[in-house]
Parts: structure tokens; sequence; C-alpha cells
């Protein structure tokens, strides 16, 4: 076999994030020589998914400023015998991303066939947290009617707010049409809730409803992002089955499609290394002169890596809690014939929550309940992962989002928290660019649903890439590998 | 997707391959997917994907097999394959004591690292290079008369795999002496608990609910979704 430094590479790709590994994706089957790198030891950057060891170790790296875009990691267990399970029992995911089922990364996947490999699981209800006015009593769950047929059977609204949703659901399903858009257009970058009111007339209560659907991490998403992803949550209903609009990948989210990406790179001939970064680049040489952390001095034609700068200290808290309960309750299905969701989103409107100290919520936590359904604890527990905008008071937040949470799914007891680990995840406004030969992928965006804008960058560093040999329609577009079909040969 | 009278529950199951390069195991595994046998097969490059089937009296199993390349230079990718995998195949060429030795190190490597409930099977390959009669019979044109490759014996092998609670096979990917039986005895040593079930009738009732969850981009789009797509 050739050794490094006498090949020479057409692509480096630093970093295994998702869109470098789904870059990875669409080399594949291009006859470029690729050369796959990560400095960490573990596939995934910013979406990895770990076992409690390894968020241990990356809480460590994190502390010691070496993560990138992640801050003020720390992990809390439970002492003594607590019913936590061994450390590969659990796969917290970084990047625990609901994906609409009409969004371009599903087509993608499934006309690259990448999607063969990929256990998708529904994303079941999305509730409203309810704090009660009475302290002696336990708060509660909502859940949000979000269909037709959810709105006529919902206990939990008025007819008359039934008759201004039903109206908004069917506004939403053809906003783009001419009456429509004549409507809302004159508010395009007001707040959305401000236009709820004014055109139906919702009250807070249903204002809150919509917002949460739109699963906007600051509540104040404007009347045209709004509607769009209303939109999208809707016609996404019932895509590939019934009762369930968004789905998640088994295993740790995102994390599992880089890795499933990066797999079919290495089956289409790039060679991986994990534990080597970039230390030295001379890019006024053509081809382009990288020097690796491993000691080998490689030559590329092209390099793309992630931009890993923060721009400013705005970003996202996010607490992921192990529970000792399934939490059944929340993972029932609605519809017939509808799959066993693995997956339900709580909200937490702003002013639901306050502080020992009494400083009230200024935006909405979001907190995505997943069973073990989804591989990432054992049966019998659940991972509850809570994310809101960073402020100071966001922690405490957190803490408090948890215990309000615990107390009203509690049956005869309180579930516990067995482990949790709280970080820090900034965000960035830097932009995806090409200059000259080298590619730089912006950062992931903590977002609570994946973003389709991020596969633009992807297609365009593919571009970059090919130069010349990038053919528009066989983008991500590929047949079976020979022996990977789903045939029906039974062999006896 | 069953094609007999009888609907048997259906499963897949994740089965990686790993094992010292030109030990045999992507020539296990077209044995075992093609019935066939090449003399120079090439190295594999980073991996490769197959499915197969295999028919048993109660359930099918479909395995997902991830054939690695035994070259690797970075060991970069065998930990994204034993991810999640339910069963391993670790495979040494009988006549050669240092692939037991790399064997050893995936036990080791599977032990600390892979699924908890991972079925591992130790498999001694190029048996029909040995004078050993079984593999050796009719075909054994490497091995032949007298001329005995063998370099590791059955006996510390097996006391090997016995300790570690591994299933142990002597194969010839060549004539497919216990090829199948490998697959076979994996597919059975699965627990029925951690199996994942693909689509299909009939499926147990622990099985079922798994079926229940998992969604089928592929399966047929709701006609009544709210719109149309628009691609
Ligand atoms: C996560 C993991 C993945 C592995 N993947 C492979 C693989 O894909 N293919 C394979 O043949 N073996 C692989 N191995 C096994 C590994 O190669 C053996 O443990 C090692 O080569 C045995 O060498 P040693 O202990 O005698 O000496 P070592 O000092 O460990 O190594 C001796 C020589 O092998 C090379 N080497 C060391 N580790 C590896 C490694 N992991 N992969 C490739 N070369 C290595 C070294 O560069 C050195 O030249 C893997 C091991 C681990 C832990
Ligand atoms: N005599 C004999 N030769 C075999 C047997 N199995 C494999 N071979 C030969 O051994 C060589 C290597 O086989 P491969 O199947 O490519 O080995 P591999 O383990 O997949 O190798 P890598 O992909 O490089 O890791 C080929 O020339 C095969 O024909 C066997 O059972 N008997
Ligand atoms: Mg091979």
């Amino acid at each position: 076999m050739e050794s490094l430094a006498d090949t020479l590479w057409d692509v480096v790709i630093c970093g295994t994030g998702l869109q470098q590994s789904l870059l990875a994706l669409a080399l594949s089957r291009s006859d470029k020589k690729v050369l796959h790198i990560d400095p960490n030891d573990f596939y995934g950057d910013a979406e990895a998914a770990f076992s409690l060891q390894e968020v241990e170790s990356w809480v460590e790296k994190v502390q010691t400023g070496k993560e990138g875009l992640f801050r003020a990691a720390s992990v809390e267990k439970l002492e003594g015998d607590t019913g936590l399970s061994f450390p590969r029992a659990y796969s917290l995911a970084l990047a625990p991303q609901l994906i609409h089922a009409r969004s371009t990364l599903l087509s993608q996947l499934v006309s690259s066939r990448a999607y063969r490999q990929v256990e998708f699981l529904a994303v079941g209800s999305f509730s409203i947290f309810k704090p009660s006015s009475d302290p002696s009593q336990s708060p509660t769950l909502v859940r949000i009617p979000s269909t037709r047929e959810d709105v006529f059977s919902t206990t939990a609204i008025s007819a008359k707010a039934k008759r201004g949703l039903m109206k908004f659901l069917k506004f939403v399903l053809d906003y783009e049409s001419t009456p429509q858009a004549e409507a809302w257009q004159p508010h395009t970058d007001a707040p959305l809730t401000e236009f709820l009111l004014k055109e139906f007339k919702m009250d807070k209560e249903l204002q809150t409803y919509i917002v949460t659907l739109t699963l906007s991490l600051d509540g104040g998403i404007n009347t045209r992002d709004g509607l769009a992803v209303i939109h999208r949550h809707l016609s996404s209903m019932g895509l590939y089955g019934p009762g369930f609009a968004a789905l998640y990948p088994k295993w740790g989210g995102l994390s599992e499609i880089a890795q499933v990406s990066c797999r079919a790179g290495a089956v289409g001939g790039a060679v991986y290394m994990l534990g080597t970064g970039v230390k030295a680049m001379n890019d006024q040489e053509d081809p382009i002169v990288l020097e690796l952390t491993s000691g080998d001095t490689i030559k590329t034609r092209k390099v793309v890596r992630a931009n890993e700068s923060a721009t400013d200290e705005s970003g996202i808290n996010r607490l992921v809690a192990v529970v000792s309960s399934p939490l059944k309750s929340l993972f029932q299905s609605t519809v017939e014939g509808a799959p066993t969701p693995a997956v339900a989103v709580v909200a937490f409107p702003a002013g639901s929550l306050s502080t020992a100290a009494g400083e009230a919520s200024q935006s909405p936590v979001y907190l995505s309940v997943h069973s073990s359904d989804t591989g990432e604890c054992p049966a019998n527990q659940s991972v509850l992962y809570f994310t809101t905008i960073s402020k100071p008071a966001s922690q405490d937040l957190l803490q408090e989002a948890l215990d309000s949470f615990l107390a009203a799914v509690a049956g005869d007891t309180v579930p516990q928290c067995l482990y949790q680990l709280q970080y820090k995840q900034l965000r960035s406004s830097a932009q995806s660019q090409a200059s000259g030969s080298i590619f730089d992928f912006a950062p992931p965006r903590p977002a609570l649903a994946f973003d389709d804008s991020t596969l633009q960058s992807v297609h365009d560093a593919w571009k970059m890439v090919l130069g010349d040999d990038a053919i528009e329609e066989e983008y991500l577009t590929f047949a079976d590998r020979e022996g990977a079909m789903d045939d029906d040969e039974v062999y006896d | 997707m069953a094609d007999s009278g009888a609907p048997k529950p259906s499963s897949s199951v994740k089965l990686v391959l790993l094992g010292e390069a030109a030990v045999g195991k992507s020539s296990l595994v077209l044995r075992f997917v093609n019935n066939d046998f090449q003399e120079n097969k090439e190295p594999t490059i980073g991996a490769a994907f197959l499915t197969q089937k295999c028919n048993l009296p109660t359930r099918t199993i479909k395995f997902e097999i991830w054939d690695t390349a035994g070259q690797e230079r970075f060991a970069s990718l065998a930990p994204m394959y034993y991810r999640n995998a339910q069963a391993a195949l670790v495979v040494y060429d009988l006549t050669k004591p240092t692939s037991l030795i790399k064997a050893k190190h995936w036990v080791a490597e599977l032990q600390r690292q892979a699924s908890p409930g991972i079925v591992i099977a130790l498999v001694g390959n190029k048996l029909d290079l040995t004078n050993d009669s079984a593999g050796g019979d009719g075909e054994g044109a490497g091995g032949g008369d007298g001329e005995d490759a063998r370099k590791v014996t059955t006996e510390e092998a097996k006391s090997y795999a016995e300790e570690e609670g591994l299933l142990f096979f002597e194969t010839s990917a060549k004539t497919g002496y216990n090829v199948t039986e490998v697959f076979t005895a994996i597919a059975n040593a699965i627990p029925e608990t951690s199996l994942k079930t693909a689509r299909g009738p009939g499926a147990s009732s622990a099985a079922a609910r798994t079926e229940e969850q998992r969604v089928n981009l592929n399966g047929p789009r709701d006609p009544n979704a709210k719109e149309g797509c628009a691609c």
C-alpha cells in the first residue's frame, strides 16, 4: 500500500462532523483520493454521541478549552449504587436534533442509499409544561393538538379556540398562495405571536402552542420564518407513516448519520485516520502541503475543514439527564397504525419556570425525551435533553425544568435523575466559504430540529472538490452497491 | 418478503468481520453470500458491506455484514463497524500464528468496546491447507498430501475460545467446509431479545414491538399526507 506521503490526495477532509461526513458520502462514488482525518479519537465532532466514559473525557477536554465551541461542561452522578448501568449502555448525543419528514437530508440519505444503514424512529407528541397555580398540586403536561383530527378530539381548549386553531392550520397548509400570502406578508418581520393575535385573534395560550411547534429557541421567531417552520411541520405529518411529522436516527441522532456517511466513504475507498489533525498548512504551494499531527507531511489538491471559532458568547445551554423511569405515558402512539414514538418534545414557555432566587425564565426551555428505544440508555430508563438560550440564569433554570418535569410525570414515585451532563455550546455567525482550494464549513447551529440550509454548504464543498467533474444530477444519487441490496434471496 | 408459505419472523443482525490482512475474511463472506471462491482475491480497501439471509427453523435472520480491511493502517474504521454490532467474526489463518495473536487483540478490543451482548465467533480459516481430512479432502490443492501447513493447533485456539466464551470453528473458504455452519451458529446464538426486527409478518411479540417502531423511509408514503411533494 502506498504511504500517506507518496499519494497525491484530491482532498483532505478535516473533522468528521455531519457536514464533512456527508461530503465524504457525496464523494464516495467519485474516483477521487480522499483522506479523512479528525483530531478527536471519536467520530462526529460537535454531532458526536458518547458513552458515559467518553462523556467524561470529553468534559475534561472542554474544561481545558480544547473543544471548539463547547464551554462550561460538567458531569454530576448520584452517589452509590443508583441503578445506573455500565458506561457503554449509554449513548448521549451532542446533537439530538429532530429531522422533519420533509427534510432534504432524508431524501438525500435515500437517494444515496445510505439510509439502509440508519434506523429511523418516530418523534411523537409535542406538549406544553403547565406550572400549577396551587403549590400543593403537581404541574402538568398538555399535549399540543397539531393535526385537524387532534384539534377535533382535544379537550384541552375551548370550542372557540378550536375554530381559531382550525382556521390557522388550514391557512398554513396553503400559506404561500396569493390570498394567504397577502394576509401575512405585511407582518413578515414582525413576531409570529403578533401576527397570530392580529389576524387570528389567538389568546396567549394558543400563541404559545403555535410558537412551540416552531421550536424557536428565543420564542421571538418572525412571521415569515415561523409560518415556514409550521408549514414544514404540518406537511411532514404522515409522510412516512401516520401520526408523526419528524424522525430521529437511533443510537444518537446526527452522530449516527455522520458515522454511516463515513462508512460509505470508507467503502468508497477513502482513508480514515482518527486522532490526527493538521499541524501546519502551506497553501502557497500547488498542491497544498499539510503537516499532520501524526508527523506525516502530505500533499493534496483541496482541503475541507471546519471553522470552529466562536464569534461571540451567545449560544445555548444544555442539560442531559438520565432518569430512572421509562416514562411510558409520553410514548403512546395516538393514531392507529402509528409506530411507537421514541422521542417526545416538551416546551416550557417563557415565564413557566423560575429559579430558587425567584427569577422567571425569559425564553422557552425545550425538552426532548428519548426512550430506551433510541439505544441511548438501557430499558426502564430515559434520556432527557433540555435546551435553552444562554442567559446568566440558564443553568439554574435547566435544573428547575428538570425538577419540574419529574414532578409533572411522577406517578407513585418521582423518577430519579441518575446522571447529568451540562454544557454550553456557542453559536457562530461564520458562514461556510470557499477560498481558492480551501473550503471552510460554518460550525453547526445548535438548533432543535435539523436545518436543511446546512446541506447547501455540503453541496458547495462537493462542487469545489470535484470542479469540472461535478455532475449535478449525480449529487448524492447512487445505485445500491452489489450485494448490499435488500433482495429476497434466502439462504437455507 | 417471506417467500415460503408460512411466514416467519425476520430479524436483521449486524455482523462485523475482523482479522489480520489476507486471512480470508472476504473469502468467507463470498462463500457465504455467493457460494463462490476466488484464488487471488484482492485486499479489501476501506470496507465492504453485504447482506445475506439465513433461514432458521423458527425465524429468518438477515445478516448485514461489514467486511473490514485487515490492512487498514490507522485502525480508525473498526470502531464504527463494531459499534452496535450484534455479532463479530474474528478470523485468523491456521497457517499463520501471528494472525491468531492479532485475532486475540481483536477479541480483547471487542470485549472492551463493543456492545455488551455481542456474539463473537473465532474462526480459523484455510483448513484446506492442513492435513485435517475434513477440510483438506478433495480440493486441498495447496496443502496436499503429507505437507501440513498447519501452524496453529485446534486445541490451542479452541481452549482460548472456551476461556473467552467464543464460538469456535475451523473453516475453509476455498472448499466451503464449515462456512455456513459459522453463520448458522451465530444466528442461533443471538439472544431473541436483542433482535431488531425487519418488516415482515408473524413476528414474535418482543420483536413485533421493535417492528412497530422502525420507520421505513422507502415504504409507501401516505398519499393523504397534507401536501403533495413538490419535488
Ligand atoms: C481500535 C483498534 C482498531 C484496530 N484496527 C486494526 C485494523 O484495522 N487492522 C489491523 O490489522 N489491526 C487493527 N488493530 C489491531 C492492532 O493492529 C494490533 O493490536 C497491533 O497491530 C498489534 O501490534 P503490537 O501490539 O505487536 O505492536 P504495536 O506497537 O501496537 O504495533 C506494531 C505495528 O503495528 C502498527 N499498528 C499499531 N496499531 C495499529 C492499528 N490499530 N492498526 C493498524 N496498525 C497498527 C504500528 O504502527 C506498528 O507499525 C486495531 C486495534 C485497535 C485497538
Ligand atoms: N487455500 C485457501 N486460501 C484462502 C482461503 N480463504 C482465503 N484464501 C485466499 O487468501 C487470500 C486472502 O483472502 P481474502 O478473503 O482477500 O482475505 P481478507 O482477510 O479479506 O484480506 P483483507 O481484505 O486484505 O483484510 C486470497 O488469495 C484468497 O484466495 C481458504 O480457505 N483456503
Ligand atoms: Mg478482505
